[in-house]
């Protein structure tokens, strides 16, 4: 008796560990994340950022054989006790330019939970949820439905998206 | 043109970028690996002592066109460095095997497969161009009993 593996849904996740000294600034990262929000402008490139895409595409690549490309990145900020509406990366009659996988990277968060939804065959509907800390990252593909929640009722939650397609 | 490995904390090799020699010129216009550290640090946002210079012509300990061996093997995704020895190592065959640093790989405990005999080596090559070979024969580790078995992939 054979097996084959039609198609593959996994979640990818851990702490973004950078050599001593090459720690991502976050305080950076949540400052552009900050003023992308009020200004209503793109996430401003920096060499922080530059910094946490390059790791995320080299150790996935190096851990788990999948090389990543880019497609875009944004930067979020929720408030205290708030729940995001249903989230979903892909354009569904678009999904050409559409992306693969979806990364959650936690700037400055505090009790933060990712809800990922996906279907199980037949058993539709499911749902993981992970905590989403300071400094760790979050990796799915982009046709799950998430929503993330600031569970807390003291501070705001940045966090910041990127998103890829695997080549 | 120059090829450095960038390596993680653990010494896994992550990606070979390559660089252009005069990037690596320091002020005398002579190659030093330390300036093109230098530069893919500046340039790449790793930490200079994390880029290793590796050489595309170096296999097994030796240069494919006679010159200097540089580190045992050209860096590969997936292989490690060892600083002591200064090698690239690939990833390890079997769990049994040791390192063997002159030739720059990894060797079974009891040495290298028995050579083929003659009469194997006839019968692995084709008779002529029309026909193909009665057999292939070639040693096979075997890490459960760690002996070189004899197999013919065409019986």
């Amino acid at each position: 008796m054979q097996k084959k593996v039609l198609t593959e849904q996994s979640i990818y996740y851990g702490n973004v560990s950078m050599p001593k000294h090459w720690d991502i600034d976050r305080t950076e990262l949540s400052h552009y994340i900050l003023q992308s929000n009020l200004t209503d402008t793109k996430l401003k490139f920096s060499k922080t950022f530059d910094k946490l895409t390059t790791y995320i595409r080299d150790f996935i690549n190096l851990k788990h054989n999948i090389n990543l490309i880019n497609k875009s990145t944004w930067g979020n900020i929720y408030k205290p006790n708030e729940t995001t509406i249903p989230l979903l990366n892909i354009d569904p009659v678009d999904l050409r330019n559409s992306p693969d996988f979806t990364m959650l990277y936690g700037v400055e968060v505090k009790e933060c939970n990712v809800r990922i939804h996906f279907d199980d065959n037949r058993r539709k509907g499911r749902s993981w949820d992970i905590k989403l800390e300071n400094n760790m990252f979050i990796m799915f593909p982009s046709t799950n439905i998430y929503y993330i929640t600031n569970n807390q009722k003291d501070s705001l939650n940045f966090v910041q998206t990127i998103t890829y397609e695997y080549i | 043109m120059a090829h450095f490995a960038k390596i993680s904390e653990n010494n896994e090799v992550l990606v070979v970028l390559t660089l252009n020699n005069v990037d690596m010129h320091n002020a005398d216009g002579v190659e030093d690996e330390t300036v093109g550290q230098q530069y893919l640090e500046t340039h790449n946002n790793w930490p200079a002592q994390m880029w290793i210079q590796t050489s595309y012509n170096t296999f097994r300990g030796t240069h494919n066109n006679g010159g200097t061996a540089l580190r045992g093997n050209y860096a590969g995704i997936g292989m490690t460095w060892d600083e002591d020895d200064q090698i690239f190592w690939p990833k390890k065959p079997y769990a049994s095997w040791v390192k063997h640093n002159a030739s720059a790989s990894w060797k079974s405990p009891i040495g290298d497969a028995p050579e083929l005999t003659e009469e194997q080596i006839t019968q692995n090559t084709p008779a002529d161009e029309n026909t193909l070979s009665t057999h292939r024969w070639h040693y096979v580790w075997n890490e459960e009993n760690q002996t070189w078995d004899l197999t013919n992939d065409l019986a």
